[in-house]
């Protein structure tokens, strides 16, 4: 209770720290709505270029988009400093972190407002909204805690893979560069069905680096295409349980990785 | 003399690269990756669609192809070797670039020389490959390619200095970070990086037609694919210029007024 209640006045604070600058915080709540607009305007984009995509029609095509989106803005809300850690690293950040009674992790996490999220959130939030008004599934309880669930198990496995990273950055500081690249990927080819792309590129996208599981796959599931993703139903069905493990695991990688931190300067 | 000091400023971060092994695997692997993903998408895209918008599927995967190549033009990690003017305004140290014999102008042109040139051996070797594999199509012609060859020249400088507007932004805002990524959208957007401007909506077309980005990637590698044909390359090339002088002016005009913002410690 006392860890929650420091980790809040901390972020009240950081909230305050980034109205200093107060240009800036109205550019970061744009520079997140516009990257999510980026995002839209590509799939539209794809969407009334290539009808039918992949044997999906549009309105079940958007959930893909509108998953992720919100995934991602919760992401970046929550566990999104993980970017971050490559340049605590570089200007010997986590050194300090190393001796103070918070974790390090934490530390991390509480190093700044993502102001940005604000934007991501609300363009998310409003796509998620158009998607499902135009969707023509029943919504039933079940289909929405599903939802819900895959959000959640999207922002997760997000996290994850931010945190493999930056658990490799702990010992290798020139891997933070794979982080954007990530970002990139996960934007560029995480908000349509993969199922467009050949078997092994689709195979690489769900087993190699698993972003089939943030969006598309229960995306498939709610939309009755999950017999037709690649993989086997009830792999495609548990997404939400995939992005929990994934995350569990990432952290046990952080923590070893943390435990053999030598620092930039050896 | 002055050629030597050029060129010793010119490779400071082409060494930092070759002297980080991991990072030029790094960078293969990415470049080799995103190709083919971005390939395997536009062929299945256009499994079911013969043309849209004035492009078959091999213009689609050429100009997407080359836009992932072209984008290592100038994607090293600056950052890393601590010679941003956002960090040098945040860490204090920017006043070393007014106390050196070369003008900090001259400095940033011929950082950004280095990193270009880096970056286009990069592009050029991938282009090799890429075209031996026959993932992309060579030029229709000599002239084609002359053209393609002058318009990417000149939508390297306007990303140049557009690029140096933002770095110069910093001497009055001292954070340029929203600003820097609300950019770097914009360019991947407006310029034809996440998919080529002639899928998009006429609006959006008029509307990129009045903003540099376009200049940048999008004219050079539709005069490549031959979407914009030679008889409009005329055009195209003058606005390519036209915004060349522009902020080549501009920026001009920033670095005399960032001057007058330095102060050393102690006023």
């Amino acid at each position: 209770m006392k860890a929650v209640r420091i980790a809040w006045r901390i972020t009240v604070l950081n909230f305050r720290a980034q109205l200093e600058y107060r240009t800036e915080f109205l550019l970061m709540i744009a520079i997140g709505a516009i990257w999510q607009v980026s995002v839209i305007v590509f799939a539209t984009v794809l969407l009334s270029r290539f009808t039918g995509m992949g044997g999906w029609d549009s309105s079940e095509v958007l959930l893909i988009p509108a998953t992720r989106m919100l995934a991602h803005g919760l992401f970046v809300l929550v566990l999104g400093r993980m970017h971050f850690v490559g340049r605590q690293i570089q200007e010997g950040r986590i050194d300090i972190y190393l001796v103070r009674p918070m974790p390090v992790h934490r530390h991390v996490q509480l190093a700044y407002f993502p102001t940005n999220a604000i934007g991501d959130l609300t363009v998310a939030a409003g796509l998620m909204a158009g998607a499902l008004s135009r969707s023509d599934l029943d919504w039933t309880a079940g289909r929405i805690s599903y939802l819900v669930a895959a959000v959640i198990g999207g922002m997760l496995l997000e996290a994850a893979l931010f945190t493999a990273v930056a658990s490799a950055a702990l010992r290798f500081p020139a891997a933070d560069y794979w982080s954007r690249w990530l970002e990139e990927l996960l934007g560029t080819f995480g908000s349509y069905p993969l199922n467009v792309l050949p078997r092994a590129v689709g195979g690489f996208l769900t087993y190699g680096l698993p972003l089939a599981f943030v969006a598309y796959f229960p995306a498939a599931v709610l939309t009755g295409h999950g017999h037709d993703t690649g993989v086997p139903y009830w792999l495609a069905a548990l997404s939400p349980l995939v992005g929990v493990l994934a995350y569990l695991g990432a952290r046990l990688l952080w923590r070893w990785s943390l435990g053999h931190y030598a620092g930039v300067n050896g | 003399m002055a050629v030597l000091h050029a060129w010793r400023t010119a490779r400071v971060t082409p060494l930092g690269e070759l002297h980080t092994p991991p990072r030029i695997t790094a960078v293969l692997l990415r470049l080799t990756v995103q190709v083919v993903l971005v390939a395997s998408l536009w062929h299945g895209l256009y499994a079911n669609t013969g043309t849209t918008a004035g492009l078959d599927v091999d213009q689609a995967v050429t100009y997407a192809v080359l836009a992932v190549l072209a984008s290592r033009l100038r994607e090293l990690d600056q950052y890393a070797g601590r010679d941003t003017v956002l960090q040098h305004m945040h860490f204090g140290t920017i006043v070393y670039w007014y106390l050196r014999p070369l003008p900090p102008q001259r400095y940033h042109a011929l950082r950004a020389l280095g990193e270009q040139l880096y970056g286009f051996v990069w592009a050029l070797a991938g282009y090799g490959v890429c075209l031996a594999a026959g993932v992309v199509q060579p030029p229709v012609s000599a002239a084609v390619a002359g053209v393609f060859a002058l318009s990417l020249v000149l939508g390297q400088l306007v990303l140049y200095f557009v690029m140096l507007v933002l770095d110069q932004l910093c001497f009055w805002t001292v954070r340029n970070n929203a600003a820097m990524l609300i950019l770097i959208f914009a360019q991947n957007l407006l310029s034809g990086v996440y998919a080529p401007l002639w899928f998009f909506p006429d609006w959006f077309l008029t509307m990129s037609g009045f903003l540099p980005f376009q200049a940048t990637l999008s004219v050079p590698l539709s005069l490549y694919i031959g979407r914009i044909p030679l008889s409009d390359a005329g055009g195209q090339l003058a606005i390519q210029a036209v915004w060349v002088v522009l902020l080549a002016l501009f920026t001009r005009f920033l670095w005399r007024r960032a001057a007058r913002r330095v102060i050393s410690q102690g006023g």
